[in-house]
């Protein structure tokens, strides 16, 4: 794909309210997150011809999205996703564009993730043991979540690389100081000290709630246009230097081998068809469905060597301010969640200069970067620029 | 249909087309693996052709009920994710790395074992648990000697 740098755009970015109880249908909530994205861009409804969304079995279709939007779409695409779901789609939408098939795409995810299904609470043993690539290994022993399915992963990391129960911490802190920038965070007026932190109990090692994401109603769209069509909207484009839209670990039972991620093989592909290093990107939004994701990937990624990642994170440098400013808008951990795109959403705002004048904005970025983790299994990521 | 006062709460594996002998051996308080014929990898868990090559020329190797490991890695999970494991509480999960075939891993829970005892490398054995009148459960508990 690198011969797509910089030939296509997001042009409009937009969310709903996020809460714990929306009395809302997932349907009134992709609207309103797509009328927001649409009214971002300068755009009208009908200026969309594909519609996408990725859901776990929560959400509406994006016919019916369109359908509400009184637009008659000319492609609709629902896949069964979550983590790296929004990059993938993202070059989905660029593939149709550069194949003639579409215009301009509108990506969403809208889910009641409090009210309605919630994904960290275990699911039906029989279909988990169905679903899961064998899952006869895993679910007779009682671990039926992510956080305990990562876990696996983080407790064997954190031994062989030196990271601790802080570092961790650290994390989170940095994201929980940056929601209490954004008034729209939905921990914004929580700030969290590392006292508080170490005293909170896990939920299941090495995590506790404040190394988890939220879980909420929610929904965000976002456009994804050509560069030269780009040129007629509102707002400042943001360009995609390139992609590594779906890598996956070598083996479907990720427990299979716990040393690698699939994060590790989407950063080659990444930073060579974006023609950057790690050192050029200004800002980040690494996901982060729990703590230890991020110190994985800042690994994977390059942004700290195997066996520094603690002190990386320890030395504030995910903070605005220091060395990689993630997760600027609190992230997963403290702003909202909807896998993912509403971290995508926010290194949109930062390259547009969208907070320009307040303590928000990362002075001068140029160049971000968004990573996916659908777990282990499966990873992917985009570098932009404006 | 006697034993519904007893009757075990939680998950029990599934039987299918490419584990059953894994399961079928557990039964028998037995480990066997599946392995491939022409690259000599093991498969676990075991599936449909070897994973490492696509060979369709796998087999089952037995390893009795001696069955030595190291923990690889864990997690402590203190709430029940799944129904039955409310009343054991901490729940220890954890990746036994085989002294045999390092290169398998195998997940269970590790039985008699104070969570403050726990750690990587720690020595631990299979042992099987009889869940139901005609299956078994492999776990895990710290090595003995």
């Amino acid at each position: 794909m690198g011969t797509i740098k910089d030939r296509y755009a997001i042009v409009g970015v937009g969310e709903s309210e996020r809460s714990r109880k929306s009395g809302k249908t997932p349907l009134h909530l992709a609207l309103d997150a797509a009328n927001a994205a649409i009214k971002d861009a300068g755009l009208k409804a009908t200026d969309i011809d594909g519609f996408m969304n990725y859901n776990e079995g929560d959400s509406c279709t994006s016919h019916q999205l369109a359908t509400y939007l009184g637009v008659r779409p000319k492609y609709v695409k629902d896949i069964q996703g979550g983590g790296a779901s929004t990059e993938m789609l993202i070059a989905d939408a660029v593939a149709l564009i550069e194949a003639g098939q579409l215009n301009t795409v509108l990506i969403y995810r809208s889910m009641n993730g409090s009210s309605g299904t919630r994904v960290g609470r275990g699911y039906d043993p029989d279909m988990l043991q169905r679903a899961l690539t064998g899952g006869s290994f895993v679910i007779p022993y009682g671990s039926a979540s992510p956080s305990q399915w990562f876990g696996m992963y983080a407790t064997r990391h954190m031994h062989e690389t030196g990271i601790t129960k802080e570092h961790l911490g650290h994390v989170c802190l940095s994201f929980y100081e940056h929601a209490q920038r954004n008034p729209k965070a939905f921990l914004h007026g929580k700030p969290l000290t590392m006292e508080n932190y170490l005293a909170t109990p896990d939920i299941s090692s090495p995590f506790n709630i404040h190394d988890s994401c939220l879980e909420l109603d929610e929904g965000n769209a976002i456009i994804v246009t050509s560069a030269k069509k780009a040129k007629d909207c509102a707002s400042k484009p943001v360009y995609i230097m390139g992609m590594a839209a779906r890598q996956c670990h070598p083996h479907a039972h990720y427990w299979n081998d716990i040393d690698q991620v699939a994060s590790d093989y989407v950063a080659e592909e990444l930073y060579e068809n974006a023609g950057v290093t790690p050192d050029d990107i200004d800002v980040a939004s690494i996901y982060d469905c729990f703590s230890w994701v991020v110190m994985r990937q800042l690994e994977a990624y390059g942004f700290a060597k195997r066996g520094e990642v603690g002190d990386f994170v320890a030395e504030g440098n995910l903070k605005i301010g220091g060395k990689l400013p993630t997760n600027t808008a609190g992230g997963m951990l403290s702003e909202g969640y909807t896998h993912g795109m509403n971290n995508a959403i926010e290194i949109v705002r930062q390259l547009r200069h969208d907070y320009k004048g307040t303590d928000r904005q990362v002075e001068d970025c140029k160049i971000g970067i968004c990573t996916g983790w659908a777990g282990p299994d499966i990873a992917g990521a985009m570098i932009l620029r404006n | 249909m006697t034993q519904a006062k007893t009757a075990y709460q939680k998950p029990i594996p599934l039987k299918d087309i490419d584990n059953a002998p894994y399961w079928d051996a557990a039964d028998k308080h037995q480990l066997a693996l599946q392995k491939c014929d022409d690259c000599n990898a093991y498969s676990q868990p075991p599936g449909p052709t070897c994973a490492k090559c696509g060979s369709e020329n796998v087999s089952w190797e037995q390893f009795g009920d001696d069955i030595k490991a190291t923990v690889y890695s864990y997690v402590v999970s203190y709430r029940p994710f799944l129904p039955g494991f409310q009343d054991e509480l901490p729940t220890i999960i954890a990746l036994a790395q085989l002294d045999k075939v390092p290169e398998v891993k195998i997940m269970g829970n590790i039985l008699n074992c104070e969570e403050k005892d726990l750690e990587i490398g720690m020595p631990i054995q299979m042992t099987w648990v009889d869940i139901t009148e005609d299956r078994a459960l492999p776990q895990w508990i710290p090595a003995t000697n």
